[in-house]
């Protein structure tokens, strides 16, 4: 009872801002890019764990560089796709060698307009977090320069039919016989605006409470993303300078090999010697790197595993909530309209 | 006494004609059939190892068996061959410095004093000091191996035991053949190392007994930033 009289009392005293101006952006946690077959990790240099956690913190490098352009909205990092997002921007980590990130990333507006869909790869730079700026810097103002030209290239009203589609589509996940009509989906999946609602239409307004209330944990859900950048960039840091000099050893090694070819006679102890090795350094090499990728996940796994049990007893709560909070505009449609949702 | 004393000369029996029978192909062979197996791995040589230097080839007299053997096959090729008069049935020089060579390789390869091996569902990892851990992948009861511009490792099973290929460039091969007691007390190591630039490979049996590593009252992390990490409670890095 007194869980359902808070939930009510949430309702009623959170607004919303609009504009139409600075879309929102939902900018969900990367798809890692682990390939399905565990026997070609190896072969391709992927670190299972450590691109795990790349892709719960590059998204962060993203949304500092949107936010520091300061021609977006609210622009937060989300664990799951946000259907209903104003514009939002998923990516999968393609590669991540130390030497060079790539990334696949995809924009989509609420109105299910494609923004991008592109590669992007980013060769280090050099600059490290104590610059305050990613060694891969410009890969990600490559990808916000680029969504800004998206969005430019729209007019006003567009933008504010992706505001207003943005807040129906969230409005009939959960009140779907109050505004199922106000929207039609096009055969190519677009969604397109039938009419507006009445701008003080009680049940809308109810409804951008409880997205108020959203928002608010998923701002907390974005603060602990935060707080893994902070926590892992050092710690990440070194394991990309790793890496980076275990390409280099590699390229290094390889030079050495074409142009240093030993002059033993051939069955020799010497010649023997030789390509034995050459084998040894070039595995002892791989496995040091192995060693590295332990010692990275044994530093900052503690930490993610923490994390990532606060933010599911957050989304819970969240998923929780939206039964509840169905179930109670169900009942309020019901009263003012006398129809069952 | 192992197990095996019996079940090992058996086995040391068929290594010895598969080296016979490799030595005659000029190099030993990959079984393709041995790459792969069915259910769980046949043995666990899970553990710390230590070598039993009371036990396993001497390198020298190895050579003087191999010198003996080749001086007696050259003796019956000249005999049967019906050389006229005085022949010089020895061994070449250069014979006798490849010999040396792989023998040499051998014995430093077999060096280390202590293996750790470590073996879960899927994966079997020697490590050694001061060499790469060999490593012996299996995805679904088949071996994977690896691969580079340096050389090729790939493991396979014969029976119960545990068979490393290491294939280097110019012909060059090193064979590891893992064998443990009953009482999983034991191990066995033969390495036979061989290459095309001569006819017959150079084989060295190693054994090493099961110990536990001392305990310590700490409880150790290795981390990036700040390498090994110790404390006596629970670490937290």
């Amino acid at each position: 009872m007194i869980r359902r009289i808070s939930i009510l009392v949430v309702l009623m005293c959170y607004a919303l801002p609009l504009s139409a101006a600075e879309l929102n952006v939902s900018i969900t946690i990367f798809d890692p890019g682990v390939p399905a077959d565990p026997s070609s990790h190896r072969e391709l240099l992927v670190f299972p764990k450590i691109r795990r956690i790349e892709a719960l913190f590059l998204p962060f490098v993203l949304r500092k560089t949107m936010v520091a352009a300061g021609e977006w909205g609210a622009v937060r990092v989300v664990p799951e796709p946000d259907v209903a997002a104003e514009l939002l921007v998923t990516g999968e980590i393609v590669g991540s060698d130390g030497e060079k990130l790539e990334l696949q990333v995809q924009a989509v507006d609420a109105s299910g307009r494609v923004w991008l869909n592109k590669a992007y790869t980013g060769e280090w730079a050099g600059a490290g977090p104590a610059s305050g700026r990613s060694g891969y810097q410009k890969l990600y103002d490559a990808i916000a320069q680029d969504l800004g030209t998206s969005r430019d290239a729209l007019d006003e009203k567009a933008l504010r039919d992706i505001v207003e589609i943005s807040r129906l589509r969230y409005a009939i996940q959960l009140a779907p016989s109050a505004f199922g009509d106000f929207l039609t989906t096009t055969p190519d999946g677009q969604f397109e605006l039938n009419r507006l609602p009445a701008e003080n239409d009680p049940m809308l307004e109810r409804i951008e409470r409880i997205r108020g209330v959203e928002y608010v944990i998923t701002d907390t859900v974005d603060e602990k993303y935060q707080a893994l950048y902070a926590e892992v960039v050092t710690t990440y840091e070194v394991w990309r300078k790793y890496r980076r000099k275990f390409s280099r050893y590699q390229i290094e090694e390889a030079e050495r090999q074409t142009y240093e070819k030993s002059d033993a006679p051939r069955g020799s102890y010497e010649s023997l010697r030789a390509m034995y090795d050459n084998y040894r350094w070039d595995r002892m090499a791989a496995q040091e790197q192995e060693h590295w990728a332990r010692g990275f996940d044994n530093e900052v796994g503690p930490f993610v595993a923490r994390m990532e049990t606060r933010i599911a007893e957050l989304e819970g709560w969240v998923d929780d909530q939206y039964s509840e909070w169905q179930r109670l505009l169900g009942e309020i449609f019901e009263l003012e309209t006398g129809l069952s949702d | 006494m192992p197990r095996n004393a019996n079940s090992m000369s058996r086995s040391g029996l068929t290594a010895a004609l598969l080296l016979l029978l490799a030595g005659c192909a000029q190099q030993p062979t990959i079984d393709s059939e041995t790459l792969s197996y069915e259910g769980a791995m046949p043995a666990n040589f899970d553990g710390s190892w230590e070598r039993d230097y009371s036990r396993g080839s001497d390198v020298q007299y190895e050579l003087r068996r191999l010198y003996n053997q080749m001086y007696r096959a050259a003796q019956q090729r000249a005999a049967t061959g019906g050389y006229p008069g005085n022949v010089d049935v020895g061994i070449s020089a250069k014979d006798a410095s490849s010999i040396q060579a792989l023998a040499q390789l051998a014995d430093e390869i077999t060096r280390p004093d202590v293996l750790t091996i470590s073996q879960n569902e899927y994966e079997i990892t020697v490590e050694r000091k001061d060499d790469f851990a060999m490593l012996c992948e299996f995805f679904g009861g088949v071996s994977k191996g690896t691969e580079s511009v340096y050389g090729s490792e790939v493991c396979g099973w014969d029976g119960d035991q545990l068979v490393s290929y290491l294939t280097l460039p110019d012909g060059l091969t090193v064979i590891h053949r893992f064998t443990i007691s009953d009482d999983r007390n034991y191990l066995r190591v033969v390495t036979t190392v061989a290459s095309t630039a001569y006819r017959l490979p150079f084989t060295l049996s190693r054994f090493y007994s099961k110990f536990e590593p001392a305990s310590s009252d700490f409880n150790c992390v290795e981390t990036l930033s700040m390498k090994r990490v110790c404390s006596t409670g629970e670490i937290n890095p």
